[in-house]
C-alpha cells in the first residue's frame, strides 16, 4: 500500500475524540477490573462480618487512606505514562507521605502497648495470606488496565507496567479492606505494602512485553 | 515547505473534533516531517524508513486520543516516532551499526594486552632480578639460551638454572594465589 492510499484509508475513519479520552479509558479498565476483584472477594473470602463496626474504628479509615492514596498517585502516574510524551515522574516521591504517616501511626500504636504484644500486632491473624491475597486481588484490576492500554500509547513500557501494577495492587488492597479484619498499622505497613509492591514488581517485569503497540 | 507547529496542532485538533479534512491534511503534512526524522537517524536503510513512516502514521491515527491539546504537538509526534524506531530495532533483532567499531575493538584488545602485561610484570617483580631477567629474555623476548646468556653476561647453564628455578617459584606462587 502506498502512502497516499494509506492516508486516504485512515482519514475515512475520523470519529471525534473527547479531551478526557485517556482518563475515561483508564477509569473504564479500573472499574471493570475492580468489579472482578469484588466478585473474587465475595466468592473466595466474604466481607468482614464485623464491617459495620469496623467502619466506626479509625483503623479501617487508616487502611483505606493508605491504600487509596497510593492508588491515586499510581493512577495519576499511569495516566501520564499512557501518553508517549510522558514527562517527569519525580513527584511520585509524594507517596512517601502516606508511608511515613503509617510509620508514625505504627510507632504511636506500639508505644501504647507492652512490647510483649508487638509481635502479635505485627503478625495479626492473617500475615501468612495477606500479601498473597492482595496480590491475587490486584490481578483483575491489572487485567482491566491492560485492556485500557490497548488504545493508549506508552513509550516507557517498564515504568508504565510498574505504575499500572502499583495501581492494581493499591486498589486491590483497598477492596481487600472490606474483608480484612486486621487493625494495626504495622501489620498494614508490612503485609499490605508487600503485596502492593509485588504487584508493582510483576507489572514492571511484564510491562515491556504486554504493553507493546 | 514544512508545516509549522501551530499549523500541525490546528489540524490535529480539527481531526480530534471529528473533521476528516483536517485529519487528511495533517497526515499528508506529517509524511515529509517523519521522512526527515527517520532519514537523519537511519541513513543506510531507505526501505525501513518507508515502513516506519507508514507505521508512525497509523500510530498517530489509532492513538490520537493520547494527544493532550494543552501540550506541544511535535513533542507528542516525535515521542511516537522515537518509540516506533526503537520498537522496530528491537523487533528486527538487528544490531545497529556502531560507528568506529574497529577502533573500539582495537582499544579493547589493547586493554586486555595491557592487563596481561601488568600481570606478567607483577609476577616477575616478585622474583629475584636474575631469574626475572632470564625468564623475560628466553620466554617473553624469544631469545635462545646462548643469546640470553650473552645479553646478561652470564653462563648458559646459569641462565637455564635461573629460568628453571624462576618458573618453579612462579608456579608455586600462582598455585598459592588461586
Amino acid at each position: 500500500m502506498n502512502i497516499d492510499e494509506l492516508i486516504e484509508a485512515l482519514a475515512r475513519d475520523v470519529t471525534p475524540v473527547s479531551r478526557h479520552a485517556v482518563g475515561r479509558r483508564l477509569a473504564g479498565g479500573i472499574v471493570a477490573g475492580g468489579v472482578g476483584t469484588l466478585v473474587l472477594i465475595v466468592w473466595l473470602l466474604g466481607f468482614n462480618p464485623q464491617l459495620h463496626l469496623a467502619v466506626r474504628h479509625y483503623s479501617f479509615w487508616m487502611k483505606w487512606g493508605y491504600t487509596a492514596s497510593l492508588g491515586v498517585c499510581a493512577i495519576v502516574a499511569t495516566a501520564r505514562l499512557a501518553r508517549p510524551d510522558s514527562g517527569k515522574l519525580g513527584w511520585l516521591w509524594v507517596m512517601a507521605i502516606p508511608v511515613m504517616s503509617l510509620v508514625a501511626i505504627g510507632v504511636f500504636e506500639m508505644s501504647r502497648v507492652p512490647p510483649a504484644q508487638w509481635l502479635a500486632m505485627w503478625l495479626g491473624q492473617s500475615w501468612r495470606v495477606c500479601s498473597s491475597l492482595v496480590f491475587l486481588l490486584s490481578i483483575p484490576i491489572f487485567g482491566g488496565l491492560l485492556w485500557s492500554f490497548r488504545r493508549l500509547a506508552p513509550s516507557r513500557l517498564r515504568a508504565a507496567g510498574a505504575t499500572a501494577g502499583l495501581a492494581a495492587g493499591a486498589w486491590g488492597a483497598t477492596l481487600y479492606c472490606l474483608h480484612c479484619p486486621e487493625v494495626s498499622a504495622i501489620f498494614v505497613l508490612t503485609w499490605y505494602t508487600l503485596g502492593i509492591g509485588l504487584a508493582a514488581l510483576v507489572g514492571a517485569v511484564v510491562g515491556p512485553r504486554l504493553l507493546r503497540w | 515547505m514544512r508545516a509549522s507547529e501551530v499549523q500541525l496542532k490546528t489540524w490535529m485538533i480539527g481531526g480530534l473534533d471529528g473533521d476528516p479534512a483536517c485529519h487528511t491534511l495533517l497526515l499528508r503534512a506529517l509524511v515529509p516531517v517523519l521522512q526527515a526524522f527517520y532519514r537523519r537517524r537511519m541513513q543506510d536503510r531507505p526501505d525501513d524508513i518507508d515502513d516506519l513512516v507508514q507505521e508512525t502514521l497509523i500510530a498517530v491515527h489509532t492513538r490520537r486520543a493520547t494527544y493532550d491539546r494543552e501540550r506541544l504537538f511535535s513533542g507528542w509526534l516525535f515521542a511516537i516516532a522515537r518509540y516506533k524506531m526503537i520498537d522496530h530495532f528491537r523487533r528486527g533483532g538487528r544490531t545497529c551499526p556502531i560507528e568506529g567499531l574497529d577502533d573500539i575493538l582495537v582499544a579493547e584488545g589493547f586493554e586486555d594486552a595491557c592487563s596481561a602485561q601488568i600481570d606478567v610484570d607483577r609476577l616477575l617483580g616478585g622474583l629475584p632480578a636474575k631469574q626475572a631477567a632470564a625468564i623475560r629474555a628466553t620466554r617473553l623476548d624469544g631469545l635462545s639460551t646462548s643469546e640470553a646468556a650473552a645479553r646478561a653476561k652470564m653462563g648458559e647453564s646459569d641462565v637455564k638454572v635461573s629460568v628453571h628455578r624462576g618458573l618453579k617459584a612462579l608456579a608455586a606462587r600462582i598455585k598459592g594465589e588461586t
